[in-house]
């Protein structure tokens, strides 16, 4: 058993560990991550244990137990760990072993040695099992005793589950570097690209698993990720469309063998039809069609059909809006308009289905890139985004004492002042007598900050006034003009215009920035003809602000400091 | 970060317009919202090494 381990002698990988799917990752010496297949071939790794004569299955093997041997099968647990059997909802595990309560924990009541009898396995013994089978594949293929990780947990993952967590690890010879976020993980994966940019952008991840959704909105600033508000939900996911493509073929089947049961009615036939309608579903990702087949579905009856993506489609309607519906209740929940998202990260295995991403990008504007297989040539695998993120943030940590990484993610460290408006200065506009608000600092970004911005100058150049000021972002609404009507006399249509408001053009919807509080004034003097005045600022945690203005590339300039105001909440001088 | 490219010229200065050293404040940001920064990425990492050593940007340049 491991015990803590000397950074020297680490060998960290990242886990993803969901109800569903579990994946291992490690980065390599040039530094990209790499998702490892375990010694079944798979990347995605069936968080899945089964028992059969004393011998454990694991991953896709133990998957397929679940049509034979479910009561000694164990599946979809992860959500368990660390919870009270009163506070857990055991629906998932219909169709496999059933949790039951055991002390103050839950348990599985599975035969799992060669003795004709059961034992009660606790949640925590099943996770450790599964993360020791996790490990072994992950040193089997590096050729080295994997001996640390960096896993991620969803959001709400609360302390006793995390707790719990570390604890099953460590029994499964991993020391737990760090709990990461799942969809902050899934962002350092995109950022940790050669060719990624660093900006200041709100990201929203919409995490589409098997058993639940997860969806958070991270202010990403520099690199810095904060969550602004996570939305979770357990009826919403891939066990849904699963369901979509269950009732469809069971339908089907009744057709075509009027006399024979219905297959959703008899235990055997149900987990058959569950595991062909999910490799249905995957399939139909990729193609158009896919084909349904299993053998002695019912009564022995073999059972084969084909199906069409756009039927699919239509069948799943309902819960594809459902998962939009996710999303934009998310952006709400943040207090932010779908105009302030930059991008839309699908993450999770439904975030393969086409018609799921496309449905997403319709609710939002064409400034939001929408990042799935099917609508960005580049997207990274979105079964694979947590993980890679995980095995990035271990490479990046593996050589700290793990006191030394406990200390960095403590409170004192992380609880930072964010800015409650952005900061930027005043241009010109068409209208000589107002200015138009340019961000230089956006809002939500957290404190101590380095902004540097190149601004115009006027034609002629010579003396120039720069004005910083704070902005507050505005979505200006543009009615459409009211389309001349026909039938109708102008007296009447003002009576019921409010009838006619549905069948309205749509609105145009900008962004726009309203002029809040003016910081300060600095002029330039004698600026060159086409040259451009460079602003930095520097804004302190206790909110003072220091300012560089000059001529771009030339010395000196004006500098200016701005005093925290007396009654900032986090002001130290 | 990449620079902030603004091309909206700026005002010209009024005339008459001074002020000591050509830097005039008027007014102090408003209040911070306190939130947890997620302590992930190597641009966390950077920020936990200036808070815990209480070190600035250009500190951290050089
Ligand atoms: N190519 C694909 N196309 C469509 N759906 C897919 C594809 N691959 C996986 N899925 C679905 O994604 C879901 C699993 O998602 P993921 O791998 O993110 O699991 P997870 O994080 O373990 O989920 P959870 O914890 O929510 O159960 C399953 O419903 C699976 O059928
Ligand atoms: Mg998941």
């Amino acid at each position: 058993m491991s015990e803590q381990q000397a950074p020297a002698e680490r060998v960290a990988i990242g886990i993803s560990f969901g109800n569903s799917y579990s994946s291992i990752a490690f980065t390599s010496g040039e530094g990209k991550a790499e998702v490892i297949a375990n010694e079944d071939g798979d990347r995605q790794i069936p968080s899945m244990l089964s028992y059969v004569e004393g011998e454990e299955l694991h991953g896709q093997q133990a998957k397929a137990q679940l049509v034979r041997n479910p009561r000694n099968t164990v599946a979809y647990f992860r959500d368990f760990i660390g919870q009270e059997f009163k506070s857990i909802d055991p629906t998932p595990a219909h169709q496999s072993a059933h949790p039951a309560q055991h002390d103050s924990t839950i348990a599985f009541n599975i035969r799992d040695t060669e003795e004709d009898k059961q034992n009660a396995v606790s949640i925590s013994d099943i996770t450790a099992r599964h993360l020791k089978r996790l490990r072994t594949s992950a040193s089997d293929y590096l050729g080295k005793d994997v001996n640390a990780a960096v896993i991620t947990v969803p959001t709400n993952f609360s302390d006793a589950q995390k707790e719990a967590l570390v604890k099953s690890a460590k029994e499964a010879g991993l020391e737990v570097l760090q709990l990461i976020s799942e969809p902050v993980s899934a962002v350092l994966a995109y950022d940790a690209r050669p060719e990624a940019k660093l900006a200041d952008k709100i990201v929203v991840v919409a995490d589409l698993g098997g058993t639940r959704s997860d969806i958070a909105v991270i202010a990403s600033r520099g690199g810095i990720y904060t969550i602004l508000a996570t939305h979770h939900d357990y009826e919403v996911s891939g066990f849904q469309l699963d369901q979509v493509l269950m009732d469809y073929f069971a339908k089907e089947f009744l057709k075509k063998n009027k006399s024979a049961g219905d297959p959703r009615e008899n235990e055997r036939a149900l987990a058959k039809l569950k595991l062909e309608s999910e490799a249905v579903k995957k399939s139909l990702s990729i193609g158009t069609t896919a084909n349904f087949s299993v053998e002695s579905l019912v009564n022995g009856i073999d059972f084969q059909a084909t199906i069409n993506r756009t039927r699919y489609e239509l069948l799943a309607n309902k819960q594809i809006g459902a998962f939009v519906r996710l999303v934009t209740h998310a952006v709400e929940k943040a207090d932010l308009d779908p105009l302030d998202i930059s991008e839309v990260i699908l993450a999770g295995g439904n975030a393969h289905t086409p018609k799921i991403a496309s449905a997403i990008g319709n609710a939002f504007p064409e400034s939001t890139q929408v990042i799935a297989p099917t609508t960005f040539p580049k997207a990274i695998n979105p079964s694979e985004l947590p993980v890679r993120g995980a095995a990035i943030q271990a490479s990046l940590i593996q050589e700290f004492e793990l006191e030394d990484i406990q200390q960095s993610t403590h409170p004192m460290v992380t609880v930072t002042p964010h800015l409650s408006h952005a900061v930027g200065v005043l241009c010109i506009s068409d209208d000589e007598s107002r200015g138009v608000f340019h961000a230089i600092v956006d809002a939500e970004t957290p404190l101590p900050v380095r902004r540097t911005a190149i601004i115009a100058t006027p034609k002629e150049g010579g003396d120039v006034l720069i004005k910083l000021a704070e902005g507050a972002r505005h979505i200006k609404v543009t009615k459409p003009e009211p389309k001349p009507k026909q039938e109708k006399s102008k007296s009447d249509s003002d009576d019921d215009s409010d009838d006619d408001s549905e069948e309205e053009e749509e609105e145009l919807r900008e962004k726009t920035w309203k002029i809040g509080k003016v910081l300060s004034e600095a002029a330039l003097r004698g600026v060159k003809k086409g040259a451009k005045v460079e602003v930095q600022i520097n804004i302190g945690a206790d909110l003072s602000v220091n300012a560089i203005f000059r001529e771009q590339g030339g010395k000196g300039g004006v500098r200016g400091i701005l005093q925290a105001s007396a009654q900032a909440p986090n002001g130290s001088a | 970060m990449d620079v902030v490219q603004i091309n909206l010229p700026l005002p010209i200065l009024s005339e008459g317009w001074a002020a000591e050293k050509d830097f005039q404040p008027i007014g102090h940001l408003s209040r911070a919202i306190d939130r947890n920064i997620e302590p992930v990425g190597p641009h966390f990492l950077a920020h936990a090494r200036r808070k815990r050593h209480k070190r600035t940007f250009s500190e951290d340049d050089r």
